[in-house]
């Protein structure tokens, strides 16, 4: 007998988060192995795994039915199948409305939803047992021949008096019944993940989960054998009467651009070529070269083949929305490729002097939408947000998804929860996975840990954890990605609530909308844009000079040698620990320095090896060759040392042959073979073509070699470029205008590796004179004071008084500008502060002008009675002056730093300086003095521990004394053997090694010693300080 | 009045070291949410470690590695202060918990009894250090100031409020009892000790501070009392009989248990309640008591009837050896309901309550051949269906009737000559968690006599057709 045709009208995939136990990808390839006519995905009530579902389905050639399951509130539960784009649309729009009623990552379906959005759906009925006709009449009203009975049999303990029954009520409704599969995985293996799933899901250990797990393995995709065996025929031909009525494809969504970007009488095109030309201008005001306006051309013409103009053109939107708010921002990564960006202020980059790659960022064989990200000011891109769901309303612009998915520490934390392990031994095995790491640690790691890999019970929890690596979890909102469009989103795709309030998220995530073809636009948020924008403002004011990203003052050497110099904190990228200690071997010089010093300190290069071989000959210290001529055009700008993706890809088109296409899906495969492999196929294919080409064997594999530690580390030349650009932009301020820098850096906190008592303190050895909190003087944000002498003085704001509020520090700036304060009663009530708000100014000792010290304010505010409107204006009987202890000089001290986290007075390590000498420690400044090899020790505060990953084991930890920082390494043995020391101290003493080379300097600990006792010591009275 | 308090600074600690013959090993008690595991306290060894209390755990792991974890069990910490709460007693009438991790005791009345103060703290000291517990002991004029005395002293007596006074002017502010925000408040106005406070006019205090404060700063110098609760000591019926002579029969046990019983029921009367359940305890001359535990459905009092009940259960006891002395022990002593019965009792004469009735076959059968049946909800039938002391309702969605309602202690292998099959296979996959996974078809067999059975065939190794029960 030949087995009868079949198809799958019930399967979830594990887009139904903690049910659906098999990817899309193993549900169709095992669909294929089994000759299922088409299977559909019915996750329940969602479509965030359909387009990977399209995918999956065309990679194995099984037809993709769309669907959902969905339980109607008080009501049936139904599978609802699409048959034509009408009910595709149906199914968003009521997806949609039962996702937005409810909370985060639940449903509420509404009878009169299903009512509402019915066309052009299939409805299979899941009745309960026994069913009841009433709601089977009612949704035959609904789907009038289009309702069908589901059938599932699971070989349960009556399934053939089910069947019967179930026949009985198909009968009733002159419906037709129909087999399906409730699959919620591919094969019977997949059980236990399965019960883990349900358990996770239902809180509680497998153990408990009893009757909410399944009894069997039945809901797999079963072979059709077992399927005949189970079911009469006319069940299961019926679903292919089904699946022959259902033919929608996701190919038929078109997507289209909004329209009201282009003024009547213009197409996208022209409007695109029109404003272009306007604003050449803007950016050659002396006149475009040939050179320029032959790129334009191309450009232009790509887009327009591609019909992207309206994306540039909605980019092109919302930045000139910034612009006009003054509100700077910035395109990043591959958009600083494009001319047409640059024109239209999307990039502030010239491509023409930096020949970038435009295939990198648009190119005809990816066919895929360009991806332009904008970075916008950290503070206002709440604005920009705002503004594009204004201008294109809620339903026609939402955020896209992020697909949160299961990383190897959160599939063994959850498993090994559902198995009842104990939460202490839950938490040490998850840490034995790492944060992001997407494997099983392996029998060593855990046996470190204290875990028997080959116990039973830990082998369970590791297989079952490695199978749900990989699978998602749950989705959440991408924090800048939108979707806008034509028509409403919810015709599109399915929309549902964020968990921020007034956001909406649509359930695809970035790749999705690449594979449908709709278009997204990065608004993304950096703080160092809210900064310079502070630092321009503040230059109006103060200096009366206009100054933007752009006219910045070009290639100073003053700025450069500062940078070359290291004193960089509070720069843009380049302030960091590792780039600090590159800064001097790399001496930059030029803007393109600065690109390359970006790129060059990140975990790609590092792993590349291609630090040293560059910096050597950067130095000189060893030739500068290329393997061919051609090569050289390629590599000339990096001394032969491939840094950017860019290069690589050029390398690709140069020596192997590739076409610009080819090479960008190399980059591609580059930057996901750790997690998906896949480099294999260009590894032969660039060997092959460079021995071709007559490259040596050896040069190929190390080429390769590089690209492979590249991985997905490697910066988009591009990107290194916009980078480099605020790299110097800050760096300039920093050089030139070093109190203006501070304060705007300070007020736009947090960002940036460093606190503002770091960046206080840097002022301070700068020079700058620094005052302290005034309520007389403050504002909430910290402001600047002339000095006469044509310096500025920088007024610490009301905002680094710990745990005082801004809409307090409005008020009080209200108040004191109508009138001055008579006394702190006058203050307080006047301001309107709580008794809390009150304590922190006293304490912070901002009351400094109207009362003696912080004991005393804190005396005197404590007093302030709120008044009754009935002794307005009646002076409160005047108090007398008690006595009151002054603080000391040390008391201040840790009373400044509890309050306002920094100090104004001497430095704890001045105070401690002569007792520290006493035991043999030296100060910073006095290393100066020291050579290269010589031993000493130090103390300070320790200001940072670091253990980055690419330094194998590595300490490095940031002593802060009086005078400024140094770097201490702690190698992985000392380190083990002082840990309580290292981890331990707030001032810590190391003896050691100095190394000093190239203007780099650090401390090579051989002791740790932790001297905090001292700290605490200096004021025995005041224990509450800590 | 004089009190003493008794500051246990590490109860939590002790309570769990006591138990423990490892007082040099590093031990610390966690506590917190399991997010966010925190130290709650370290012994010294593990401070020795650089473990200190508040810590979190991980951060504690990062410092040091070997060191034992246990968790902080408040119940267990609330018995031991009941404990120390009945100790005390004997030494006072008025015992006070009022502050957690101490015990205040008035000791004024106390002293013509247990000698003058510096022999009754030599004598509190022995006794509490015979107990594991490390304290501190403070004598003040009123009970606030003994308290917060011992914060910062030991061994200090001070028997007149002037003295009192003199030695809390000197205690440091934060150290005093104050609500935190005051205590804070003071100290950033400068004012480190009490006695600066104390200097500082009391019009200005009051307008600065919530009354709160200004009341706990007067009870600390008795000007104000605390009102406290005094401890009581528990409701319980505890009472031994030593027989002089070793008793092996049944019978000769019957005379004393009796007496036993008539006290038991003297109490209950006493005390207007009645008792749902207590212990009979058999000591022997060596090795542990026979322990007779007698439950009842309702609370009684009623001697006759408690003798009967206990009579019951003695009898088919076997006796392990012989038995030297009695006790008996009642903790649960609810108030007693008397039963109003309406005039006509519409039960027929023969019935009984199935409650009473299982308490009759237990009496009479023994607690093992009275059993209970509990539906557990577990996919694997030999899991499912379980004995337990008292029946219980599980839920499992399976069909009714689909299951017998008596499985074997052990499934059978059923030879298959002769059987014939009923309807359809149902497939049951299972338990793989606790390495006991089940893979089974089962079916419902007819035997040639007509036995209706349960009976599966094992998916994961093919064998013989397995026996899991009759229906009835």
């Amino acid at each position: 007998m030949s087995l009868p045709e079949y198809a799958e009208l019930h399967c979830l995939s594990n887009f139904s988060f903690q049910r659906g136990a098999s990817s899309a990808d193993e549900l169709f390839r095992r669909a294929h192995e089994q000759g299922y006519q088409a299977l559909a995905i019915t996750d329940e009530c969602t479509l965030a795994g359909i387009v990977r579902a399209w995918q999956a389905a065309r990679e194995h050639g099984v037809r993709l039915i769309v669907g959902s399951e969905v339980q109607v509130q008080d009501g049936p539960r139904l599978v609802l199948l699409v048959e034509n784009l009408t009910g595709y649309q149906s199914l968003c729009a009521l997806i949609t409305r039962a996702r937005r009623r409810a909370e985060k990552g639940e449903y509420r379906l509404l009878a009169e939803d299903l009512q509402a959005h019915c066309a052009g759906l299939l409805a299979l009925w899941i009745a309960d047992d026994p069913g009841d006709p009433e709601s089977g009449r009612w949704l035959q009203t609904l789907f009038p021949d289009r309702l069908w009975l589901a059938v599932h049999l699971h070989r349960g303990s009556d399934d053939a008096s089910r069947l019967q029954r179930l026949r009985v009520l198909a009968g009733q409704l002159a419906i037709r019944a129909v087999a399906c599969g409730d699959v919620h995985m591919h094969v019977r293996g997949r059980r236990a993940l399965q019960d883990c799933m349900t358990a996770i899901r239902q809180h509680c250990t497998v153990a408990e989960a009893g009757g909410y797990l399944y009894p069997n393995g039945e809901r797999h995709l079963r072979s059709r054998e077992q399927l005949a065996e189970l079911h009469p025929g006319d069940l299961l031909a019926e679903t292919l009467v089904i699946a022959e009525r259902c033919r929608f494809e996701l190919s038929e969504l078109k997507y289209q651009y909004p329209r009201e970007l282009v003024p009547e009488g213009h197409s996208p095109a022209s409007w695109l070529r029109r404003l272009c030309e306007q604003r050449l201008a803007i950016r050659w005001p002396q006149g475009a070269s040939a050179e320029v306006y032959q790129t334009l051309e191309g450009e232009l013409a790509l887009i327009e083949e591609l019909g992207y103009e309206s994306y540039f053109l909605t980019v092109y939107d919302i930045v000139d929305f910034a612009r006009r708010q003054n509100i700077l921002c910035q395109g990043r990564g591959s958009a600083a490729n494009s001319v047409v960006c640059f024109v239209l202020g999307i990039t502030e980059l010239d491509p023409m002097t930096h020949r970038l790659l435009f295939e990198r960022f648009l190119s005809r064989e990816r066919n895929e939408p360009p991806d332009i990200d904008v970075d916008f000011e950290h503070d206002r891109r709440e604005e920009v947000i705002q503004y594009v769901f204004r201008r294109y309303g809620r339903h026609r612009a939402a955020l896209t998804a992020v697909v949160s998915t299961y990383h190897a520490a959160g599939a063994v934390r959850d498993v090994a929860r559902v198995l009842g392990l104990p939460s202490d031994q839950v938490d040490a095995l998850a840490k034995c996975c790492g944060r992001w790491s997407d494997r099983i640690p392996d029998a060593q790691r855990l046996a470190e840990a204290g875990f028997e890999a080959q116990s039973p019970s830990l082998r369970r929890i590791l297989v079952l954890a490695g199978e749900l690596i990989g699978f998602p979890r749950h989705l959440s909102q991408h924090p800048g990605g939108f979707v806008i469009s034509e028509q409403p989103l919810d015709q599109l795709v399915p929309v549902e609530n964020a968990a921020m309030p007034e956001r909406t998220v649509i359930q695809w995530d970035k790749d999705d909308l690449d594979m449908v073809g709709l278009l997204k636009v990065d608004v993304l948020a950096l703080g160092m844009l809210s900064a310079l924008r502070r630092c321009f403002d503040l230059l109006r004011v103060h200096r009366g000079r206009e100054l933007t990203l752009a006219s910045i003052p070009q290639e100073d050497p003053a700025t450069y040698a500062m940078i070359s110099r290291a004193e960089t904190m509070g720069v843009f990228q380049i302030e960091s620990r590792a780039q600090m200690a590159m800064l001097p071997r790399l001496q930059p010089r030029t803007f393109y320095d600065l690109v390359i010093e970006v790129a060059i300190v990140r975990p790609g290069p590092i792993q590349g090896d291609m630090v040293h071989p560059y910096l050597r000959r950067r130095l000189k210290q060893e030739p500068v060759t290329y393997p061919s001529e051609k090569l050289k055009a390629v590599f000339e700008r990096t001394l032969g040392v491939p840094l950017f993706q860019e290069q690589v890809m050029e390398l690709a088109m140069v020596a192997a042959d590739y076409t610009p296409g080819e090479a960008d899906q190399l980059r591609r495969s580059m930057a996901a073979w750790k997690r998906h492999g896949g480099l294999e196929p260009h590894r032969v294919r660039l060997l092959e073509g460079m021995l071709r080409n007559g490259y040596e064997l050896a040069f190929a594999e190390r080429i390769f070699e590089q690209i492979k530690g590249f991985g997905s580390y490697g910066f988009p030349e591009s990107h290194a470029a916009s980078f480099a650009l605020l790299c110097y932009a800050s760096s300039w301020l920093k050089c030139h205008e070093p109190a203006i820098f501070t304060c705007a850096l300070i007020n736009s906190w947090p960002m940036g590796f460093y606190s503002p008592d770091q960046l206080l303190q840097e002022a301070r050895r700068q020079g700058i004179e620094v005052r302290p909190v005034d309520v007389v003087h403050s504002l909430w944000d910290c402001t600047l004071e002339p000095q006469g002498n044509g310096a500025l003085a920088i007024r610490l704001g009301l905002r680094q008084v710990r745990g005082f509020g801004e809409d307090d520090a409005r008020r009080l700036e209200q108040a004191r500008a109508q009138q001055p304060w008579r006394d702190v009663e006058d203050l307080c009530l006047r301001a309107s502060l709580d008794s809390r708000a009150r304590a922190r100014l006293a304490d912070a000792g901002a009351l400094r002008a109207l009362a003696r010290d912080r004991h005393q304010a804190r005396w005197k505010v404590a007093a302030v009675q709120a008044q009754l409107p009935l002794f307005a204006g009646v002076e409160s009987a005047p108090e007398s002056e008690v006595s009151l202890p002054a603080p000391s000089v040390a008391e201040d001290l840790f009373a400044d730093y509890a309050t306002l986290g920094t100090t104004l007075g001497p430095h704890p390590l001045t105070l401690l300086r002569s007792r520290l000498r006493a035991l043999g420690c030296r100060s910073s400044r006095e290393l100066d003095g020291l050579s290269h090899g010589d031993s000493v020790a130090v103390a300070g505060i320790v200001v940072g521990r670091q253990r980055p990953q690419t330094a194998s084991g590595v300490t490095f930890v940031t002593l802060e004394d009086e005078f400024g920082m140094l770097n201490v390494v702690v190698w992985r043995d000392l380190a083990e053997r002082q840990r309580r020391a290292l981890v331990g101290s707030q001032l810590l003493k190391v003896s050691g090694r100095l190394e000093q080379e190239n203007g780099v300097r650090h401390l090579i600990a051989r002791r740790l010693e932790d001297v905090s006792g001292l700290l605490r010591g200096l004021d025995v009275r005041s224990r509450d300080f800590h | 009045m004089l009190w003493a308090c008794i500051l246990l600074p590490q109860l939590a600690l002790d309570t769990v070291q006591r138990g423990r013959d490892d007082a040099d090993s590093p031990l610390v008690l966690l506590g917190g949410p399991t997010q966010r595991r925190v130290l709650q306290a370290v012994n010294a060894a593990a401070a020795d470690l650089g473990l200190r209390a508040g810590q979190t755990l991980a951060a504690a792991r990062a410092l040091a590695d070997g060191f034992t974890c246990v968790e902080a069990d408040p119940a267990r910490i609330d018995e031991v202060q009941q404990l120390l709460a009945a100790w005390a007693y004997r030494f006072s009438a008025q015992v006070s918990l009022h502050y957690p991790r101490a015990l205040l005791l008035e000791v004024g009345s106390s002293l013509q009894l247990f000698g003058p103060w510096s022999s009754f703290e030599a004598r509190l000291r022995t006794e509490l250090q015979g107990l594991g517990l490390r304290h501190r002991i403070v004598l003040a004029s009123n009970p606030v100031a003994a308290r917060m005395l011992a914060n910062g002293h030991d061994g200090l007596a001070l028997t007149c409020a002037e003295q009192t006074r003199a030695a809390l002017a000197n205690m440091p502010l934060d150290r005093v009892g104050l609500p935190a925000d005051a205590a804070q408040a003071f100290s950033r106005m400068g004012l480190r000790r009490l006695g600066e406070v104390m200097a500082l006019p009391r019009a200005a205090l009051a307008k600065r501070f919530a009354a709160p404060v200004q009341l706990h700063l007067d009870q600390l110098f008795g000007q104000r009392a605390l009102g406290l609760d005094f401890y009581q000591p528990p409701d319980r019926f505890e009472s031994r009989l030593e027989l002089n002579f070793d008793v092996e029969s049944h019978q000769a046990l019957l005379f004393p248990l009796r007496r036993l019983i008539n006290d038991l029921a003297a109490f209950l009367a006493g005390r207007d309640c009645g008792v749902q359940r207590f212990d009979l305890h058999l000591e022997h001359a060596e090795g542990p008591d026979t322990v007779l535990k007698v439950g009842l459905l309702a609370a009684e009092r009623e001697a006759a009837m408690l003798f009967e009940l206990a009579r019951g259960r003695l009898e088919p006891l076997r006796i392990p050896a012989p038995v030297r002395n009695l006790r008996l022990l009642a903790d649960d002593l609810p108030p007693f309901v008397p039963q109003h019965r309406a005039l006509f009792d519409p039960r027929a004469q023969q019935a009984q309550p199935w409650e009473q009735l299982r308490e009759r076959l237990r009496a009479r059968l023994g607690d093992e051949a009275v059993k209970g049946l509990r539906a557990e909800a577990d996919h694997r039938p030999e899991h499912a269906w379980q004995a337990s002391e008292q029946g219980a309702a599980g839920s499992l969605a399976v069909a009714p009737g689909s299951r017998p309602g008596w499985l074997l202690a052990q499934a059978l292998a059923l030879p298959e000559g002769g059987l014939q099959w009923l309807g359809q296979a149902e497939r049951i996959e299972s338990g793989w968690w606790d390495g006991g996974d089940v893979r089974r078809d089962y079916y419902r067999i007819e035997t040639r006599e007509g036995l209706r059975g349960w009976a599966y065939r094992d998916l994961a190794q093919p064998g013989p057709l397995w026996l899991q029960g009759w229906f009835a």
